[in-house]
């Protein structure tokens, strides 16, 4: 088999990485600002529960929550989830929002109480004080930790073909297993590294973006 | 007329009783200046002049508009949203730790709640805060972020941010005790030049000369009460109160 004939499943899964990748990204970025608010909340029954939901997604592996996620409508609703790729994102989702939801949290409480104040008393609404003044300054906070966990992802996605997603990982096994080389690990390997040489290039662009203030 | 009234204020913190029926008020363009050990509840009533803390019981009002009212029964009502905001910006406040915005630039500091909660047009803002900037001696800072000021330029531009809003009276919380001896006379000058210009103020503060200088009236606290109230003569040279002088016989030397 020649190079261009494995380039192309590889390519192909590279793509259902990606895709598993920027959804993941652009729906639990946001629920994660949720969930942190939730945690924060004074009512108990909203941040007890939330607690316990993310002490259950940090506390027990991705895989077998995708497996979960997968199997579990089988069993309550006696079919499985249509499509693979939805399961996987779901558990992504719920996984990702988890850890977010704990950054935001750090980033908002290393603000010092006196910036809401300062705030307050110059008539800034609630709303204006966090998107004016407190959520800039967490962006920056919390750039370190975020590039992390988006390096995780990039990883992470690899764990989607436990259930069936055909991504970068899982064609790169097939092709070997086919062709009893290790060339194409190699290629996969390649790329997620390339992958994620983007992922830090962007994260240190942006923290160079915002080094105008400290 | 008195711009701050404040009748028989009770808070307390769990156990702890902060502010046991004190009254203060501050005339129109009078500079009142609270004075009294650490811990003795300065800061915590200008926190409750300024609504960052809610008081138990008292009444507090600002402008003649009521923020705090207590009823016979002792049921402690504050004033609806609407008004409350309408008079926290009547009042401005000067922290001790400035509490600039560190991403916005000098500028945009003193622009960004004239323009962001009055919605006055930009470019009357820009223009007024260009002429704050050249009174307190900051017109070379305008482009500079919070990091890059010193202490004392910092708490200029906090003062600058305050006056922008064009408040009817200014408190200020211990203003000079993050700063360095030199650095504290730059602020006690700007804060005579305003006293000059007949702002009205309130100052916490730990400096005497200071208080007995430029206050015109000087409120003692300890422990949570007003222990005495009066002149900066009498209240520096014949004191009523034993702890008053007590205090003041560190200063006086």
């Amino acid at each position: 088999m020649d190079f261009s004939q494995m380039m192309r499943p590889m390519l192909q899964g590279t793509w259902i990485s990606l895709e598993i990748f920027f959804l993941t990204i652009l729906l639990a970025m946001p629920l994660g600002l949720f969930v942190a608010f939730g945690r924060m909340s004074k009512i108990k029954i909203i941040s007890v529960p939330i607690r316990f939901y993310q002490l259950l997604m940090r506390g027990t592996p991705l895989i077998l929550q995708l497996m979960f996620v997968f199997f579990v409508p089988y069993y309550i609703f006696g079919t499985p989830f249509k499509s693979r790729f939805t399961a996987a994102i779901v558990a992504f989702v719920l996984n990702y929002a988890a850890y977010f939801a704990e950054i935001y949290r750090g980033g908002i409480e290393s603000i010092d109480q006196g910036q809401y104040e300062a705030a307050k008393v110059l008539g800034y609404s609630k709303a204006q004080t966090y998107l004016r003044i407190i959520i800039p300054q967490v962006v920056k906070r919390i750039l370190p930790p975020m590039g992390n966990e988006f390096m995780t992802l990039v990883k992470d996605t690899a764990l989607a073909q436990t259930i069936g997603v055909v991504e970068l990982y899982r064609n790169a096994t097939n092709i070997t297993s086919r062709t009893s080389s290790i060339a194409p690990l190699i290629v996969a390997g390649i790329i997620y590294f390339v992958l994620n040489f983007v992922v830090e290039k962007f994260f240190l662009r942006a923290e160079k973006k915002l080094d105008y203030y400290q | 007329m008195a711009v701050v009234e404040a009748r028989n204020i009770y808070k307390r913190y769990g156990d702890v009783q902060v502010l046991s029926d004190v009254s203060v008020s501050v005339r129109e363009g009078e500079v009142v200046a609270v004075i009294g050990p650490s811990g003795s509840g300065k800061s915590t009533l200008l926190r409750c002049l300024n609504q960052l803390t809610r008081i138990d019981s008292g009444s507090i009002e600002v402008c003649g508009e009521t923020m705090v009212h207590t009823d016979e029964s002792g049921i402690c009502k504050y004033a609806e949203k609407a008004k409350l905001h309408e008079i926290q910006l009547k009042t401005g406040l000067v922290f001790q730790n400035f509490q600039l915005f560190p991403h916005f630039s000098v500028l945009k500091n003193i622009m960004d709640a004239p323009v962001q909660v009055l919605k006055l047009p930009e470019e009357e803002v820009r223009s007024k805060a260009i002429e704050i900037l050249g009174k307190l001696d900051l017109v070379d800072k305008q482009d500079v972020y919070p990091y890059q000021l010193s202490g004392g330029q910092a708490q200029r531009v906090s003062i600058a941010r305050a006056l922008a809003l064009s408040p009817a009276v200014l408190f200020f919380d211990e203003p000079t005790s993050a700063l360095d001896p030199e650095l504290t006379i730059e602020i006690l000058k700007v804060m005579k030049d305003l006293a000059k210009e007949k702002m009205t103020m309130m100052v916490v503060t730990h400096e005497m000369a200071f208080a007995q200088s430029v206050a015109d009236r000087i409120v003692f606290m300890d422990k949570g009460v007003v222990i005495e109230e009066g002149s900066p003569q009498k209240i520096f040279t014949s004191p009523d109160s034993e702890r008053v002088k007590q205090f003041l016989q560190y200063f006086s030397e």
